[in-house]
C-alpha cells in the first residue's frame, strides 16, 4: 500500500514538475523577444489582385478587415490607410503590402446543408517592410470559412492571421 | 367630334412618355433598402438602412444614425450578385440545430442579392471601402446615378458571375 502511495506521489511531482517547465514557453525567453521588431505606426496598402481576379467585395472586406482587427490588437500606436498623406511624418513606419495569390469561392448553401464542401478560401502574400524597403515579415496566409458564415467571412479570418502574424513578429506599442 | 378626339389621343401620347420618364427618374432617386455590410465607420455594421443620393452626397440612414459620403470623394463603384438565407442571423443559426435535418433543408431556401462595392478617399487621402447588399437588380441603378455623377467603374460591362469552386493560381 505505502509502495503505491509512494509511486502516486511521485507521478503527482512529475505531473506539476512538467506542468511548471511547460509553463516557461519560448515566448517569455529574451532570445524571442529580441528579434521582435519595433514600430509605432503602420500603413496599410490596398490589396493588390492583379494575377488573380478577386471580386470588388473581397478585396474592400480584406482591406476594411485588416486595418480594422489591426486596430483592435493595438499593436501600433497609429494606424494609416493606402494613401494617407499623414502617414508621412511618422517616424518609424513600416507599410504593409498584401497580393492575392489563390481564391476559391466556395458556396454558403453547400456548407450549411453538406458541412464538408463549399469552403471559401483566399491565400494572399503579406509582407511587412520598412522605411528603407527592407522586407520584415513575409509570410502566406489563408483566410477561409469552411462551417459557419457567408463567404466574406473569409476576409474577417484573414484579417485575425495577419494579426497574429504581426504578434510574433513586432513588440506592441508603448 | 372626331377631330377633338383625335387631338386629345395625340396630346396623350405626346405626353405619355415624359410622364413614363418622369415616374422612372422619381423611383430612381427614391432611397433603396440596404443593408450597410461594412466600410462607415459611424454605422454599425449589417445595419439596415436607406441608401439615396442627395445633392452631391451618398446619404445613408440607418434609423438614428446616418452617414453621408461627398459623390466626388467616390474613385470606384463595382456592383456584383451574391446569395443569402432567407432566414438568415441568429434564428438562422439556431435553426442548424434544428432535429433531423431540417437546419440544413431550410438552407436551401436563399435570396439573391445585388452587391454594391464603393471605394472612396477621405480627407487626408486615405482609402476606404463601403460594402452594401441591395435587393437583386437595385444595384445596377445605383451604380448607373453614380456614373452620371462623374464617378469612375471599373466594371462598366454588367459583371459575369464569380466561377465558383474554380481555384486560380499563379
Amino acid at each position: 500500500m505505502t509502495g503505491a502511495r509512494r509511486v502516486a506521489v511521485v507521478l503527482c511531482c512529475a505531473v506539476v514538475a512538467a506542468w511548471v517547465f511547460a509553463g516557461e514557453s519560448p515566448s517569455k525567453t529574451t532570445g524571442q523577444a529580441a528579434t521582435k521588431h519595433t514600430a509605432s505606426a503602420i500603413q496599410v496598402m490596398a490589396i493588390q489582385s492583379k494575377e488573380v481576379k478577386l471580386p470588388a467585395q473581397f478585396e474592400m472586406a480584406l482591406y476594411e478587415n485588416l486595418i480594422e482587427q489591426i486596430e483592435r490588437s493595438k499593436r501600433f500606436q497609429h494606424v494609416y490607410r493606402d494613401g494617407d498623406e499623414t502617414a508621412a511624418g511618422a517616424p518609424d513606419l513600416v507599410t504593409l503590402s498584401s497580393t492575392v495569390w489563390g481564391f476559391q469561392e466556395g458556396s454558403a448553401m453547400k456548407r450549411q446543408v453538406t458541412t464538408v464542401s463549399g469552403k471559401t478560401s483566399i491565400k494572399v502574400n503579406v509582407q511587412v517592410a520598412d522605411r528603407q524597403g527592407k522586407v520584415l515579415v513575409n509570410r502566406d496566409v489563408e483566410g477561409k470559412v469552411r462551417f459557419l458564415g457567408e463567404n466574406l467571412r473569409a476576409t474577417y479570418d484573414f484579417g485575425k492571421k495577419v494579426v497574429a502574424a504581426l504578434d510574433e513578429n513586432f513588440v506592441a506599442a508603448k | 367630334m372626331l377631330p377633338r378626339m383625335l387631338a386629345t389621343l395625340l396630346a396623350f401620347l405626346c405626353l405619355w412618355p415624359g410622364a413614363v420618364a418622369a415616374q422612372e427618374k422619381q423611383e430612381k432617386d427614391a432611397p433603396v433598402g440596404v443593408t450597410h455590410v461594412l466600410g462607415f465607420e459611424a454605422i454599425k455594421r449589417n445595419a439596415k438602412g436607406k441608401l439615396s443620393l442627395q445633392g452631391g452626397m451618398l446619404h445613408f440612414q440607418a434609423g438614428m444614425t446616418q452617414a453621408d459620403l461627398p459623390v466626388k470623394s467616390i474613385q470606384d463603384v463595382v456592383t456584383g450578385v451574391d446569395s443569402r438565407r432567407l432566414i438568415g442571423g441568429p434564428v438562422g443559426t439556431m435553426t442548424m440545430l434544428a432535429p433531423y435535418g431540417s437546419g440544413r433543408f431550410l438552407s436551401l431556401f436563399r435570396e439573391k442579392i445585388d452587391v454594391l462595392t464603393l471605394a472612396y478617399r477621405d480627407a487626408s487621402g486615405g482609402l476606404h471601402g463601403a460594402i452594401f447588399t441591395l435587393p437583386e437588380g437595385k444595384a445596377k441603378a445605383m451604380k448607373e446615378q453614380l456614373v452620371a455623377m462623374g464617378v469612375h467603374s471599373s466594371t462598366p460591362e454588367e459583371p459575369a458571375k464569380a466561377e465558383a469552386g474554380k481555384e486560380k493560381k499563379q
